[in-house]
This record gives C-alpha cells, structure tokens and sequence, in this order.
C-alpha cells in the first residue's frame, strides 16, 4: 500500500493505495488541489520511496520551491525523486533535468520520456502527473486519454502506483465521465463551496475499486507551513456554571480568547487548534442559566460538543443535560468530559455514566483541564466522531 | 447588483455606468496605451473603495505596484491583489506577499485560477468589499501558450465567477495578433467591449455592448498617467 498522507483519506481507502492502481485529485477550478499531490508525494518521499514528477505547467526548479512553501524540501531527497521536464521545451528554454521532453504538444513524446523514468525506478515508486489538464490542453483530450490508459496499464505491471492532477475545466461532457468513471481505480473529488466567492474547500472518496467507499466529505484548509487540515468549523463547549470549559478550550487551543467577568465567562471563549492534521475553531458557551439565550446563539451550525463537567459536583449533572438540550446538541456527536478528576471525591467515569443515564456509545473522558490531562484524548474520540470514524 | 463607473467621464456619461457581474474585452493595438487604461480604470475603482485584482502575465507583480508609485497615484494595497505570471518564469528566487500571489507561468491555468478566488474570497469574506475589479493583461499573453479552447474554457469558468460575484472582468486583448476567429470566439464571452483603434497618428477609443448603441468614438491621448478624451466624432 502507498499512503496518500492526507488526513482521513487513508483511513476511508482502507489504507492507502494499493501497488498498481491510479488515483487522481479530481480538482474544480479555483480550488487549491494541487496540494493533495504534492502532499502525496512529500510524504512518501519522507518514508524513503522513490517517485517521479512529471510537470507540465512550470519548470522543474519553480516547482521545488513550490513545495517550500508548505515546509516541504524535496531537494533532500536526491536522486529519490526524478523530474520530467514537460514544460522547458515548451517554452523554449533549456532544462538541467535528464529526461526532457522535446515536444510538450506531442503526447507520443511525454509517453516516451514517462516511459523511460518507469524503468529507472524501483518497483512499487510513484509516478505524479503534476497538471493532467494541462497535458490534455497541449495534446488534446482525446489523445491524452488513450495515453494515460496506456501509462497505467504500464504502471501496473512495474507495480506503481501513478497519480494524478487534474483541474476540471469545463471539458467536453464525455470527457469528465471517462475520467469520472472509467480511466482511474479512484477518484478523489476536491471541491468549493461557493455562493458568490468560494468560501470552503472540501475533498470526498468518489470512487476507488479496491475498497467499499461509503461517501464521505471533509472540509479542508490549507496551512502554510503544514500542508492539508482536516477543517471542522465548529466545536462547541458547554456545561455548567464553574465545570472548567475556559480552562478547557484554552488548554487545547493553540490560540484562544475569552470574554469574561471576575473569570467567569459572560459572553463566549473561543480557541483555534491545529492538531494531527486537524484544524478546528472551539466555541465555548457561558453556564449560568441566565445566559441561556446566548447558549442557544452560539450553538447554531456546531459539528460536535464537548459537555464539559465538574466531577465532584453530581448535582449539577441535571443542569448539564438541560444545557445539552439547549444547545439541540442530542442530534450531535458528543461526549463527556469528566473534568476535575484530580480533585478529591471525583466520580469516576462509570459512576457518571450511572447518574446521567446515557447511552453506552457516549463517550466520557476523565481530564484535568488546568494540566491538559485527557484534554487530547477528548479532543481525538470527539474529532473520530465528527468525521465518521468508528 | 452593484453598478460601477469606468472612471473615464465621458465613456460613462454615455453609458450610464456598468452592471457587477459584467466582463469587458479591450482590444486594441500595440502601444496604443492599453495598459494605462486598464490601469485608470483599476486607480478611479480603488479611490472609490472598490477592491481589484489584476493578473499580470507581461511584467513582475512589483512593476505594475511601481507604475501606480512612480505616477503618484496612491493606492490603498490592502485593497489590491496582484497574480503575478512572470516572476517565476525568470527563476529569481521569490516568494508571495500579501499583495502579489505567484503562478507558476502563464501556461498554470490552474494556479492562475486558485489565486485570482483566494483574492476574490479575501475581499468579499474578510474584508468586506462588496465592489471588485478583476484586470486580466493580458489574455494575448496567456493565448500564445495555450490553445484558444484551453482559454476559453479557463475564461469560461471565470467570466461566470465574476458574473456570480458582481464583480466587473477586463481582459486586455492585443488587436492583430489573433486570428478574427479566435477573438470572435472569446467575444462570446463578454458582455461588452472598449474598442481602441488608430488612424494615422490618432486614437481612438469607444464602448460596444454596454449600452444599446455604441458609443461614439472620442480621439484620446495618453498624458503622463493621464487618460484625456477630446469631445466625440
């Protein structure tokens, strides 16, 4: 299997890819997809595989510092990573790299350079077609398209695995279905959500023949440094009055605000993680019942909840379920965290479990926010949970 | 929708200022001062609190900061954005800044078109800017590396962009260097067009499409900075 070393991806193709197969970055115009490409590659260049990088719409050296720009030196890598040099004749200039192709606009001259890297490579490397449409601009669509059956039917049999970019450009109808559904094992659809201007980027499993895909779409961002987030907008953080939901979201936040009064929160917290390829912003609402309207503002649009609770303090468990109502956080993943467990006379985990009179499959965690201890944990199961782990 | 003004008296005199959402081919010769329109244009919307993004696949993002600093026109830079097409293309080591995002070449259609809506979702999420000018100089440029179908489908996408925007799109295109086929196929594309022509040592500028009737022609000169219209023929 080669991973793709994109958050949660691997997971929903059991894995990775398998040796042989093709997976192309299906990209809408305007959507930063090049990325998932390049984030392939550098991660599997980091776990010591050897690839090779076809460009077509830069020259080799812009495209190196293309990957910089993430944190991402592919220079390192030497002799792992081989170039073809698709673009230079292009444009008539000269190119350093050793396998040149003469004619960009020829696709029988890409098919003979591709070919050539193939066999200089060890089994099982990565072949990655940096702009497919590009290719197909320069060559035609129809052309291409024989040719990149031609190409994975090669990478087969040397066991490679070949990925592709592709912008989606308003290509003929027949085109994008052959593409869509024919040419390739998988298909990863990346996406914007757009009303007047793109606003959100997401990506999704349209296809992949070797694994049963159940449709699965992950908002995204994009870090620089970092590369590919997994982007959950919205977390929300409740509980009772004095259960420790401040010191919660800023133990986990890699930047968090509050508003507040004499330390007790009168309007909202909230914190922004980035964390194993998690990207998420944490809304915290206040306790006391006399917010409550303010709780039901924040709680709009939230993706999952953190019920945040104080251990030693049982009798407030029934304001932490009406608080859940409130929020309509029932319909939500959410879980329990049991938070002051360092304190004397804390409830353990099961003992909660009785007085709330939940569900088995809701989790509850035991934390000490002020140490961030569980705090991590809590953040992984809730995250698992959004995102349709198991 | 937002309405715009091209900043140019007497054009928009006649044709009572320009729908958001609409795209503009200006075509016209070489060195008949294309540039300077565009850039008159962009200079009038900023001053009115307008945003623009202008992709520039001729010369280096800092050129076209510099032409507004060298003719003292002040630009408010947090309302500009700049996708620069050539600085990579020379291999000088360079990077982004807040201003001027870089393509790979002019052939990265795909870059060019990340850029220009990362700027697009910048004015209008985060900063507020509800009135948005997108310059491409030029699609001259950007033709003669890919094919017309490759063009039209990347303009395509982005004429529609800017009509779900209500931004105003310009494309400069160089008159002459395109077979009449192939402009008239990008034609298809615009709502209007600024028609720049010269007879003997004179020039001549016009509108076509943004109002019932064309506008007159009106003999211009280039001043400095200056756009200057005489009265009309």
């Amino acid at each position: 299997m080669v991973e793709t070393g994109i958050p949660k991806l691997d997971e929903y193709l059991n894995g990775g890819i398998p040796k042989g197969k093709s997976l192309i970055y299906f990209n809408h115009p305007g959507v930063e997809g090049d990325v998932f490409g390049m984030q392939t590659l550098y991660h599997n260049l980091v776990k010591g595989g050897t690839c090779v990088y076809v460009t077509s719409s830069s020259n080799p050296e812009t495209l190196k510092d293309q990957f910089k720009e993430f944190g991402w030196n592919i220079r390192q890598f030497g002799e792992r990573l081989l170039m073809v040099d698709g673009y230079s004749s292009l444009i008539g200039a000269l190119s350093t790299e050793n396998y040149v192709v003469s004619d960009p606009e020829n696709i029988d001259s890409m098919t003979e350079m591709i070919d050539r890297a193939m066999k200089d490579v060890p089994k099982g490397s990565i072949i990655m077609v940096g702009s497919l449409s590009t290719i197909m601009d320069l060559c035609g669509e129809e052309k291409t398209l024989d040719a990149v059956k031609m190409w994975n039917k090669m990478a087969m049999v040397k066991e490679h695995v070949f990925i592709y970019n592709f912008t989606a450009w308003p290509y003929d109808e027949s085109t994008l279905k052959s593409i869509k559904n024919e040419i390739f094992n998988c298909v990863i659809s990346i996406g914007g959500i757009a009303e007047r201007v793109i606003f959100g980027q997401y990506f999704g499993v349209l296809k992949a023949d070797w694994s049963k895909v159940e449709v699965h779409s992950m908002l995204f961002r994009i870090l620089r440094p970092g590369g590919i987030r997994i982007y959950i907008p919205k977390i929300l953080v409740t509980g009772p009055f004095n259960a420790g939901k401040s010191s919660f979201i800023h133990s986990l936040s890699t930047r968090a605000v509050s508003v507040d009064r004499l330390g007790t929160t009168i309007a909202l917290d909230h914190g922004h993680i980035d964390y194993k390829g998690f990207s998420a912003d944490i809304f915290g609402t206040p306790g006391q019942e006399r917010f409550d309207p303010i709780i039901r503002m924040i709680s709009g649009e939230a993706m999952g909840i953190f019920l945040v609770v104080d251990s030693t303090l049982p009798k407030d468990f029934i304001r932490a379920k009406q608080m859940l109502e409130i929020t309509k956080g029932y319909g939500l993943p959410y879980i329990i965290v049991a938070n002051k467990q360092d304190l004397p006379g804390a409830l353990s985990v099961d003992e909660i479990r009785n007085h709330f009179n939940i569900p088995e499959d809701v989790p509850i965690v035991s934390t000490v926010a002020t140490s961030k201890k569980g705090i991590y944990e809590a953040f992984d199961i809730l995250v698992e949970k959004i995102t349709g782990g198991n | 929708m937002e309405r715009y003004s091209l900043g140019i008296e007497k054009l928009d005199k006649n044709i009572n200022g320009i729908r958001g959402g609409s795209n503009i081919m200006i075509i016209g010769p070489p060195m008949s001062g294309k540039e300077t329109i565009v850039n008159n244009i962009v200079y009038k919307g900023l001053k009115m609190g307008d945003a623009a993004v202008i992709v520039t696949t001729r010369e280096p993002g800092e050129n076209v900061v510099d032409w507004f600093n060298y003719n003292n026109l002040e630009i408010p830079l947090d309302h500009l954005g700049i996708v620069d097409c050539v600085t990579k293309t020379l291999g000088v080591p360079t990077s982004d800044t807040a201003t001027i995002r870089r393509a790979s070449s002019p052939v990265d259609l795909t870059g060019i078109g990340v850029k220009i809506s990362q700027f697009l979702e910048e004015f209008w999420m985060k900063k507020n800017i509800r009135k948005t000018w997108l310059c491409i100089n030029s699609l001259s440029t950007i033709l003669m590396y890919s094919n017309i179908q490759t063009v039209f489908r990347f303009l395509h996408v982005f004429t529609g962009r800017v009509k779900a925007s209500g931004a105003i799109g310009i494309y400069v295109v160089e008159d002459g260097m395109h077979d009449t086929q192939a402009v008239a196929t990008l034609k298809q594309l615009f709502d209007g067009v600024i028609e720049i022509r010269q007879e003997n040592d004179i020039y001549l500028i016009r509108t076509t499409g943004l109002n019932q009737k064309p506008s007159p022609w009106y003999e211009y000169t280039i001043e400095g900075a200056e756009l200057v219209l005489k009265d009309g023929e």
